[in-house]
């Protein structure tokens, strides 16, 4: 590499980690261009490592810092406000900066204290997804939550086991649980417990197994007609 | 007396099935049945690649599909940490006004349409299918495009395209002008929508209803302002909201009049994004030669025609999701139908729920 | 009609009233709006003003008893599948079926892990026209009809069918 080159790639990835990806992206020669991002990559990683220790400790101290885009912070401010209110609900190891881990007992009472107290207000309930992780770990639902007052995000995880998995509902705290546990128990099999009226909602009613599960295998035939991708007896 | 409606039916936006109590004329209650588009979507996502994934976002929403892409693309991108050049950014926004216009074209439309209008319906339709012509001049498909690509976009603009939709927007914007003559501020119309399906903001924000219906309701929620994402900080645009101008704030009428508002507002983002895009730049520049994202989660919010669409999206560092969810708008806003049409009669449940503007497609996935 | 229906022998005076009676069925066939997803909105925009096809002699009907095309618009899932049959065997003879799109053709781009999905409409009704796309573009869909038209005109429904 000659001179030349190393120098414009100092500039270029200076300028990129400032924000400015053009530097990178207007390098004629495609050699240089690649050398130019694996450097800026490499120098991303380091940036990153050295910042994570000193800015984890004065996030973790300041309380009720403004509100950024990729919530670090809430997460772990509301695991320590759920973990003083109820206590032994809150999986240390597990939770982290992107979301919080829960036991599913007390979720109700959770969730209503999430919903009315004054500083969490989390009126909205945006997202339920279920997910299969496989055979050890079994079945977990993850929740989304939204404040519309204070704008904050969390996200909070309950796992829930492999067999027979059931987990409080919550459709009495937010309308729209109705419909998303629902949709959660066709696609998954998890009972929510204290639901009104907990059937299919997609699938039809007599439809045979939990299609999103990794297991699932799909049924021969539903009501006389093929069901899988084979088509046998074409005329 | 139980009356069943649909799943065929010419006026359920789609196949849906709505189970209406009546008593004599008035309905007491309505439980709407779904599931009849359920294309498994969410198990393709998981057998397929991430590149593969996007026409499969396109079915969902059938008639917002660069909204659908743009969600799907940004989620991918914040995850990834990838930054698509300026010129990427600007189409990118370019592409989903000009499709969110499209979209309120055909919800009007098709409301005019339930409510017994026929001639906006053909009208609407005229314009809609200008801009499918930009949108085919472009990526050579009118409905479903596959347009953006994660890092990218699939083909870069073709010569004269930003007078073609100069062109457009010129012709459009007196447009509105008479679609408010013949709709919107007509006698019959008004009687039929104003004070009619009244939606509360409290109780549409415990339904997670979202987009246009809330902000048919006074609440002023906006993810392009509230949550920003790609380059929509640089516009300036207004987000208009309901103010119950001729009858209660939260009526199908306000939910009626903020879609035309909004296509006014389109037409101003897209007038500043045509003044600022950048003329040179490589449009695959940044196209990753293989996705494999980092393992981790994300839950991205865009803003749809319909409301908030989300994307979360579960990696385990293979080229496939391990799991991806969408969120649909249109499945909080149907959610939301029972509350309101409850002591209305038979065909004020049409009105609302063509109000609504679901596509079955995306609550079904 | 039925009275007369496959009674005569072939000569010239019935073959002229046989095409007489094609021309006069195939130019107005009515069609059963069935849309069930994305081609459904393409359908719409073939009855819209650009594509007109109120020029052609169809225009959309709701009740099944009145049309004499069903256009299977879209994907056609399990769920719905025994109501398409019920539909059909509700639509009043002489009947025929379009089905668009590839979902209604042959599953579409749902083909492989779609559980729900019925692999072709033709699983459950039995299908006169084909018109592959996804979706179709509203040319297709005319080009199509055109040729519904055809195969209705081919028909000798007052001619004996000899074996």
């Amino acid at each position: 590499m000659t001179d030349n080159q190393e120098q414009l790639i100092k500039e270029a990835i200076e300028k990129a980690l400032q924000g400015d990806m053009d530097a990178v992206n207007n390098i004629e020669d495609r050699v240089t261009r690649s050398k130019a991002k694996a450097g800026l990559v490499k120098a991303k990683r380091e940036a990153a490592k050295t910042s994570a220790k000193p800015s984890a400790e004065e996030k973790s101290e300041e309380s009720g810092s403004e509100s950024k885009p990729a919530p670090q912070s809430p997460n772990q401010q509301f695991a320590g406000i759920i973990a003083s209110q109820f206590p032994k609900t809150v999986d240390e190891e597990l939770s982290s900066e992107t979301h919080i881990q829960l036991q599913s007992e007390e979720w109700l009472d959770i969730a209503q204290y999430l919903r009315d107290d004054p500083a969490c207000l989390f009126d909205s309930l945006q997202c339920v997804t279920g997910v299969d992780l496989g055979e050890d770990v079994g079945l977990e639902v993850r929740y989304n939550l939204h404040s519309m007052t204070h704008r904050h995000v969390i996200e909070i995880r309950i796992a829930c086991g492999g067999k027979n998995p059931k987990i409080p509902s919550v459709e009495a705290v937010w309308r729209i649980g109705d419909w998303f546990e629902r949709e959660t128990y066709d696609m998954f099999g998890i009972e929510f417990q204290g639901h009104r009226d907990l059937r299919r909602i997609l699938l039809p009613d007599d439809w045979e197994g939990w299609p999103l599960r990794k297991d699932y295998e799909v049924q021969e035939t539903y009501h006389g007609i093929m069901v899988p991708k084979v088509k046998e007896g074409w005329e | 007396m139980v009356l069943n409606i649909g799943p065929q039916h010419p006026s359920t936006h789609g196949v849906l099935r709505l189970k209406v109590v009546t008593d004599g004329e008035i309905v007491s209650d309505i439980t709407p049945v779904i599931g009849y588009l359920h294309r498994c979507f969410e198990k393709h996502c998981e057998n397929s690649t991430y590149e593969q994934v996007i026409p499969f976002t396109d079915r969902c929403d059938y008639i917002a599909s660069m909204n659908n892409n743009f969600g799907y693309v940004v989620a991918m991108e914040e995850l990834m940490e990838i930054k698509v050049p300026e010129r990427v950014e600007y189409i990118r926004v370019i592409m989903a006004e000009l499709n969110r216009i499209a979209s309120h074209l055909l919800a009007l439309g098709t409301y005019g349409l339930d409510v017994g209008a026929f001639t906006p319906f053909l009208y609407m339709f005229r314009d809609r299918e200008r801009i499918l012509d930009i949108f085919e001049l472009t990526c050579g498909a009118r409905l479903l495009y596959n347009y953006m690509w994660v890092g990218g976009v699939s083909h870069d603009l073709p010569v004269g395209f930003v007078e073609t939709v100069y062109n457009f927007l010129d012709y459009f914007e007196p447009k509105v002008q008479e679609y408010n003559d013949i709709l919107t501020y007509n006698k019959i119309f008004i009687e039929r929508t104003a004070d009619v399906g009244v939606l509360l903001p409290e109780v549409a924000i415990s339904f997670g209803v979202s987009g246009p219906n809330l902000r048919g309701s006074g609440v002023k929620w906006d993810i392009r302002k509230d949550e920003p994402y790609s380059i929509y900080e640089r516009f300036d645009f207004d987000v208009p909201v309901g103010q119950g101008l001729v009858g209660t704030m939260g009526d199908c009428w306000d939910r009626f009049y903020v879609r035309v508002l909004e296509m006014i507002e389109s037409t101003k983002v897209l007038r500043q994004a045509l003044k600022d895009i950048p003329t040179t730049g490589d449009v695959h520049q940044t196209l990753p030669k293989k996705i494999r994202p980092p393992k981790g989660s994300i839950y991205r919010r865009t803003e749809s025609p319909r409301g908030d669409l989300g994307y979360y999206i579960i990696s385990d560092g293979s080229p496939q999701p391990y799991r991806l969810k969408m969120r649909s708008p249109a499945f909080t806003a149907l959610s939301v139908l029972n509350e309101i049409s409850r002591g209305w009669m038979l065909s004020d449940v049409i009105a609302v729920l063509g109000s609504l503007d679901i596509v079955l497609g995306e609550i079904d996935r | 009609m039925g009275v007369f229906e496959n009674k005569f022998q072939d000569n010239i005076v019935v073959a002229s009233l046989d095409k007489l009676l094609g021309w006069a069925r195939s130019t107005s066939p009515w069609f059963f709006q069935f849309g069930l997803a994305c081609c459904a909105i393409e359908m719409m925009a073939t009855a819209a003003s650009r594509h007109d096809l109120m020029r052609i002699g169809m225009i959309p009907r709701s009740s099944p008893r009145q049309a004499d095309v069903m256009i299977v618009a879209g994907t056609v899932t399990m769920k719905m599948s025994l109501r398409v049959k019920k539909l059909y065997e509700q639509m009043a003879n002489p009947k025929y079926v379009i089905a668009m799109g590839s979902c209604a053709t042959s599953g579409g781009p749902y083909w492989q892990h779609g559980y729900h999905v019925l692999k072709g409409v033709d699983l459950v009704v039995p299908v006169d026209v084909y018109v592959p796309g996804c979706p179709p573009r509203p040319e297709a869909l005319i080009e199509g009809l055109l040729k519904l038209q055809e195969k209705i005109q081919s028909e000798r429904p007052l001619t004996r069918k000899t074996a």
